[in-house]
Parts: C-alpha cells; sequence; structure tokens
C-alpha cells in the first residue's frame, strides 16, 4: 500500500462491472466491424472473398486494438422523417451555399451576421450531436457554442440584415431540431420533445398576452 | 443518347461543383472576419465537392471504385460541421471576432454572467 492509497489522492476510478454476456458483447460489436470490413472493401474496390476476409480481420483487431469503449446508443429511426430531413437539408445545403456564394462576391466586407442563443428541447447526448452538425451545413448558420447543462445552443448565421432575420434564423434552427428529433429519436425522446414543445408555447403566450 | 445525356449531366454537376468550390475560395479570401470565413468553408466547399464527386461518379460509372467517392461524400459531411465548430468557438473565446459584424449577440451576454469558463 501507497501513501496515496492512504490518503485517497490517488485512486483509479474502477468502470462499471460490465453485466452483459460475452455473447451479448459480440453482437454489440458486430455492427461497427460490419461497417469497418465494408469501408475495407469499398476502398479496394473489390468485392472478392479474399478482401472480405481479410477485412474481417483487420477490422476485428483494430476493434479490439483500441479498446473502444461501450456506447449504449438509444436511437430510433423513422424512414419517412429521415428522408423528409434528408431532402430538407439537401435543399438546405443547395440554397445556404448558393446564398454564400452570393454574398462572397457582392460586398463581402459588409455583410453582417448575429449570434443568437436557441433553446433545444431534446436532451439526448446523441440528437444533440446530430442538430450541432446538421446545423452547421444548412442555411447559413454555423454552431459556437452548445451550453450542454441548460440544454442551449448558440449559432451564428450570415447574412443576417434585419430584426426579422434574426427570427427567421431562429425558425430554422427549431425546425432543423424539430425534424431530427423525429427522424432519429425514439419513443421517448419524441415525447419529451412535444413536451418541452407545449410548455414553450404556453411560455411564449403568456408573454404575447 | 443515354451516354450522351449522363455525360452532359455530368459536366454540369462538375461545372457547378467547380464555380461553388472556387466561390468558396474567393470567400476566404474576401470575407471580413474569421466567423463567416468558416461559412464558406463549411458550405459552398462541401455541396462543391459533393457535386463534383457525383460529376466524376457519373463518368466513372459500372467501375467499382465509385465506393470510394461515395465514402469521400461522407466523411466530408461528418467532419466539416465539427471543424466548423471547433474553430469559431476558439475564435470566439479568444476573442478574434469583430463585434461590429454581429448584429444580435446572445452569446456575450451568456459568457459575462458566468465570469466567461475558459
Amino acid at each position: 500500500m501507497t501513501a496515496a492509497d492512504e490518503s485517497g489522492a490517488v485512486r483509479p476510478v474502477e468502470a462499471p462491472a460490465d453485466e452483459r454476456s460475452w455473447l451479448q458483447r459480440l453482437l454489440g460489436r458486430l455492427p461497427t466491424v460490419v461497417w469497418l470490413t465494408v469501408m475495407w472493401v469499398i476502398l479496394w474496390g473489390d468485392p472478392s472473398p479474399g478482401t472480405i476476409l481479410a477485412g474481417l480481420l483487420v477490422a476485428s483487431l483494430g476493434y479490439s486494438a483500441a479498446r473502444l469503449p461501450h456506447l449504449p446508443v438509444r436511437l430510433g429511426f423513422h424512414p419517412i422523417a429521415v428522408l423528409r430531413l434528408a431532402s430538407r437539408i439537401g435543399y438546405d445545403l443547395f440554397a445556404s451555399s448558393v446564398r454564400v456564394a452570393f454574398h462572397v462576391l457582392w460586398r463581402p466586407e459588409r455583410t453582417r451576421g448575429a449570434i443568437v442563443a436557441v433553446p433545444m428541447r431534446t436532451d439526448s447526448d446523441f440528437l444533440l450531436a446530430l442538430v450541432s452538425g446538421g446545423l452547421s451545413l444548412v442555411t447559413g448558420s454555423l454552431v459556437i457554442e452548445l451550453n450542454r447543462d441548460q440544454g442551449v445552443i448558440y449559432v451564428h448565421g450570415i447574412p443576417v440584415a434585419s430584426p426579422e432575420a434574426v427570427e427567421g434564423l431562429r425558425r430554422q434552427v427549431r425546425r432543423t431540431e424539430e425534424l431530427i428529433v423525429r427522424a432519429f429519436g425514439n419513443a421517448e425522446d419524441i415525447a419529451e420533445f412535444e413536451r418541452a414543445e407545449r410548455e414553450y408555447a404556453t411560455t411564449t403566450r403568456k408573454e404575447t398576452s | 443518347m443515354t451516354h450522351q445525356v449522363i455525360d452532359w449531366i455530368a459536366v454540369g454537376c462538375l461545372l457547378t461543383g467547380a464555380l461553388l468550390s472556387f466561390a468558396a475560395g474567393v470567400g476566404l479570401v474576401r470575407f471580413p472576419d474569421l466567423l463567416s470565413r468558416m461559412h464558406t468553408a463549411a458550405k459552398p466547399q462541401v455541396l462543391g465537392l459533393i457535386l463534383i464527386l457525383i460529376g466524376i461518379g457519373l463518368r466513372m460509372w459500372p467501375e467499382s471504385h465509385v465506393g470510394v467517392l461515395v465514402l469521400i461524400a461522407l466523411f466530408q459531411i461528418l467532419t466539416v460541421p465539427v471543424a466548423g465548430h471547433i474553430a469559431g468557438r476558439v475564435a470566439y473565446r479568444t476573442g478574434r471576432v469583430r463585434h461590429d459584424l454581429i448584429a444580435v449577440d446572445d452569446l456575450q451576454a451568456e459568457l459575462e454572467g458566468d465570469g466567461g469558463t475558459r
């Protein structure tokens, strides 16, 4: 026993025991290994049995060497909502690219932006990660800060010239969030989202009346 | 006949993609501050690259290396927003942002409120 042990200052943090059986653990890793193998085959550009076998081998070896932690991913998948999200993001990516490109050529030194705070209505880590990634791709917005405790996302948007444009940016962020939650949230996430949405609606109504 | 149509679509994609990538490059030079520059790096650049990849893919078609193009597009879409986010965040927190170019700033009040946790 060392001095550090006695004082309790240095003590290794023990990982929570994994209660899953080895078979469950193996099955949990399968999707990642399959995805790595698919990438391997694509990179070789040759779907022959030998390539697939070698890919499986390299993927399993790499995966076990990396000792990745097990993350319980609890996401849903709603095909129709995913299609709606994909088409919306595709359209927004196009529209915002053209808009940003236009401002590049037309008086870029006068382009003004705004940083708005938008409270998020979901509290799932995965969904928030998806939202902040998706937002940076669309409609002149760039996520620069995410307050995890309060669930507030800070988005920089260009071009913003008027108060209406600021409101438009807020609406855009909220719509993207809604689409992502409805596409990838599980039943719990969606229920929570709808509860937060109702709360928000009542508070804004009180404020306006 | 179909060959020709596909060729023309490919040409259209390549040209539009090149134009958008060009706009992204010019934007990096012409925009006045880092946050606006990150916008050009995040959007026209990604769409331009995707269009160029589509154009190449259409020309390459039955060849098996088309899958690589899909992977390139996928990883661009996954990584570019993260890079933009980190650059924007660091720029803001180290004060490399021109506040005269920001009409509304909700973040400033927040950071001053909690003493700017860095």
